[in-house]
């Protein structure tokens, strides 16, 4: 019964990694492949929780199943989840600090604009200051 | 069929996949046109370096290099927090 489990536990976790290699090669093919960099913002989405926070939690799945690592197993799965969570917050954190800071300092062009509320705000704040 | 055989068939396939997205990622870092595009590269490169330090980990049968991946990870954040405060406020600091 319990070796049932552990296969099921490590075919998850290996399709969980295949997962996340597809997803990072996407990723990877967007980054490169975009036009501007507010575009290619979407690509890295794909690259960091799909091509990272997925194959994390995949490793942290087979490691507790790998009899291999001896007791470290409980080690390398706590480990794997804790960086998995850490980049799940980080992520998405970071890009957009760096999406408000290409805004603010007008070194990217939004190009495909359809509207762009940040921008219209800070003009409303200026006619106000003025 | 043992666990350790799949993963020792498996994995170098996945290597090569990564590495491919290595090399993507290292083209744009060089190309990119503006310093938010190669920080972008550089921090999706940091999350990838991560994941496969810990498929190094099930390949080596280690647990000692699952520990690097943590200070990967947020070693980008504090790339990414810098730049962006950087163009804000042009100053790094207070």
């Amino acid at each position: 019964m319990f070796e049932i489990v552990e296969w099921i536990a490590f075919v998850i976790g290996l399709v969980l990694v295949v997962i996340g290699a597809i997803c990072d090669l996407a990723g990877s093919l967007g980054l490169l492949r975009f036009p501007n960099f507010f575009v290619r913002l979407h690509a890295a989405t794909v690259g960091t929780i799909g091509g990272a926070v997925i194959p994390l939690f995949g490793i942290a799945l087979i490691a507790l199943v790998s009899s291999q690592l001896g007791p470290y197993r409980w080690a390398v799965a706590g480990g794997a989840v804790i960086a998995a969570i850490l980049i799940m917050i980080i992520a998405p954190a970071g890009s957009h600090a760096l999406a408000y800071a290409a805004h603010k300092s007008k070194s990217v062009p939004v190009t495909p604009k359809v509207c762009d509320l940040l921008e219209e705000h800070e003009k409303r704040k200026k006619e106000v200051g003025e | 069929m043992d666990t350790s055989t799949i993963l020792s068939l498996v994995l170098p396939a996945l290597f090569v996949v990564f590495f491919t997205a290595f090399t993507l990622y290292i083209i744009r870092i060089i190309k990119g046109p503006t310093v938010f595009d190669m920080t972008l590269a550089v921090d999706c490169l940091a999350f990838d370096l991560a994941v496969f330090i810990g498929l190094l980990t099930l390949y080596f049968r280690t647990p000692f290099l699952i520990i690097g991946a943590i200070a990967l990870a947020l070693w980008a954040y504090i790339l990414d927090i810098y730049i962006a405060k950087y163009f804000v406020r042009r100053e790094v600091g207070e």
